[in-house]
């Protein structure tokens, strides 16, 4: 049983498969148009999911960040002990943890020093993830300190470290997480060691996601600030913040410059289409001669081009899912993360993109020779 | 008046030429009956063409009337048209218009294509046997010489069972012998089959086989 005589059952099917034939360079030209704006769209397409992906690992935690520090119209240094005590208030389903920050030097036993960022905080578990053990959820006495740090200056858990006169142990060594922009170690001290400081310099509402985040960001905002007063800035890193607006931006312009190829594309497909039309005149005017309905016409050079933009599609998607895989073990370490439906959308979409806008090109062309008076088309 | 399967009326056919207006018809009357062939001659420019377009409605008449099967079809519309040539019409032309990519089989199917009826195989099969081409039903129009393309086209036009056969110069790309099979199976067929055959020719040959011959000059028959 060969194609034929499955196909036999499907005329327009059939006659669009032997035309498609007849021409056999053109065809595999104008599917190789539409094959390369499959490739590019999907690629694109997987390429910004894949920087997405790994963006949104990198910014971690702080994703789902409140971060909340004095406004310029506030008549504070930092936020202040009622501030904070409304915010706990306001938040209910998000731990607020108040921060002093300052910054010393710790010196090794050798006497090397590195600069460190100090932060006073009683609930360092909400802030932090130690390399071994958990982070003490109220910090009374003793340190933290950034395992790259202790690694430099040969400090291991248990020894002490300075600052302010007083003498601290090192209870844990902070993990630190792979966030762009926050190079340095850091010291983290029971609250008393910075009492000497009235205000918190930086309060961090941990919420659930980074879409609460945002919730929880917008809620503040409008209590403690006016539209020309802000006591305290507030700011959100989740998808919804700049990052995710950013990246956003990003994916549509790439989507865009890919579906570009995939109007050119089209554009070849339907100058085929008209020329093999025009080639065929005589033929069609036999076809409308012998009998054959406009609609059969229509239909037959519809699925003409319908066929080739499903042919130039699978060929499209099946490369574009091997440069997927490429993409994403380039971007994120992950070849697989092309499977996933963030990265494996664009397929379907090119795909979609592909048999539609072929079968938009056919429009056209298809209409037209449906239209011709058979007895002006047998002419010639 | 029962045995008229094509009649046309006073038909005028008037064409725009850029500012000029010609005439390519001038009052026609033609009738063909069941089981007759006529045969329509002429120089060319006289306007054979354009009347066999009429017979084959492929074109409308700008005056007068078309009948088929006693049936007034003058305003009928391009749809309605594509049916009664569906149904009612066979074309044979002069340089046969297969399609080259279809075998045989399928070149005689064609005009049922779109029809999914299971017996449209059997029937193309069975016609190409009675052309005498039982041994070329898988061969492409290339692989046929002139004679046996044109059968293919006379096994084309009677897939639908038409009551009119309209043959265009249906000897003109052959040399003599194939013309002359040509119009023995034209023959047999209006005989058995009580087919009308219009014929458009300047063949002296075909004027052998006709039952009635009319003269076409500058759009008027002359008897």
């Amino acid at each position: 049983m060969s194609v034929t005589d499955l196909l036999w059952r499907f005329p327009s099917v059939q006659m669009a498969w032997r035309n498609l034939g007849r021409n056999k360079l053109r065809t595999v030209l104008a599917a190789l148009g539409i094959i390369i704006g499959v490739v590019s769209i999907c690629s694109l397409g997987m390429a910004t999911a894949a920087i997405q992906q790994q963006a949104t690992s990198q910014l971690g935690s702080i994703g789902n960040e409140v971060s909340i520090t004095s406004g310029q119209d506030s008549d504070t240094d930092g936020v202040t002990d009622d501030q904070v005590d409304t915010m706990r208030n306001l938040v209910t389903d998000a731990e607020v943890v108040p921060q002093k920050t300052n910054s010393t030097s710790v010196s090794s036993r050798n006497g090397q020093e590195v600069r460190v960022s100090v932060t006073g905080v009683t609930n360092a578990a909400a802030l932090y993830n130690l390399t071994s053990g958990e982070a003490p959820s109220r910090l009374l006495s003793g340190a933290l300190l950034s395992n790259s740090t202790a690694t430099t200056l040969g400090i291991e858990e248990g020894d002490p470290v300075e600052y302010d006169g007083q003498l601290y142990r090192v209870q844990g060594l902070i993990e630190e997480e792979n966030a762009f922009g926050f190079g340095g170690g850091e010291l983290v001290l029971p609250e008393s060691a910075l009492s000497e400081q009235n205000h918190y310099d930086t309060v961090t509402i941990v919420a659930a996601d980074s879409s609460t985040a945002t919730e929880i960001g917008g809620e503040l905002d409008q209590y403690f600030n006016t539209e020309d007063e802000e006591q305290l800035s507030i700011n959100t890193f989740g998808n919804a913040g700049q990052v995710g607006g950013f990246l956003e931006t990003l994916s549509l312009a790439l989507l865009a410059i890919g579906g570009i190829s995939l109007v050119v594309a089209s554009v070849a497909i339907l100058n085929v289409m008209l020329m093999s039309t025009i080639e065929r005149r005589g033929e069609i005017g036999v076809l409308r001669a012998v009998g054959i309905r406009r609609s059969e016409v229509l239909r037959m050079i519809l699925t003409e081009a319908a066929l080739m933009g499903t042919l130039g599609g699978l060929i499209g998607v099946l490369l574009s899912l091997a440069a997927g895989l490429v993409i994403f073990q380039m971007i994120t370490g992950d070849p697989l993360g092309a499977l996933q439906w963030s990265g494996a959308q664009y397929l379907v979409y090119g795909f979609g993109f592909a048999v539609v806008a072929s079968i938009l090109s056919g429009v056209y062309p298809a209409w037209k020779a449906a239209n011709d008076r058979p007895v002006d088309a047998l002419r010639g | 008046m029962s045995t008229s399967v094509i009649e046309l009326d006073g038909v005028v056919k008037r064409y725009q030429s850029g500012e000029e207006t010609i005439e390519a018809l001038k009052g026609v009357d033609f009738t063909a009956n069941r089981g007759e062939m006529v045969t329509v001659i002429g120089p060319s420019g006289s306007g054979k063409s354009t009347m066999l377009n009429m017979i084959g409605l492929l074109d409308t008449p700008s005056e007068g009337n078309v009948h088929l099967d006693g049936r007034d079809v003058t305003d009928f519309s391009e749809d309605e048209l594509t049916e009664e040539r569906r149904s009612g019409i066979g074309f044979v032309f002069q340089a046969f218009h297969l399609l080259p990519m279809l075998t045989a089989t399928e070149n005689v199917e064609l005009p049922s294509m779109w029809d999914t009826s299971r017996d449209r195989r059997d029937r193309a099969v069975d016609l190409l046997q009675r052309v005498g081409l039982g041994d070329r039903l898988d061969h492409t129009p290339n692989q046929l010489s002139g004679g046996q393309q044109q059968r293919v086209a006379i096994a084309r036009a009677l897939i639908n069972e038409p009551k009119i056969l309209l043959a265009d110069e249906p000897t003109g790309n052959l040399d003599q012998d194939t013309g002359r099979t040509i119009l023995d199976e034209l023959t047999r067929l209006k005989e058995e089959e009580g087919i009308a055959i219009v014929a458009v020719t300047h063949d002296e040959q075909l004027l052998e086989y006709t039952d009635r011959v009319v003269h076409l000059v500058d759009g008027v028959i002359q008897e």
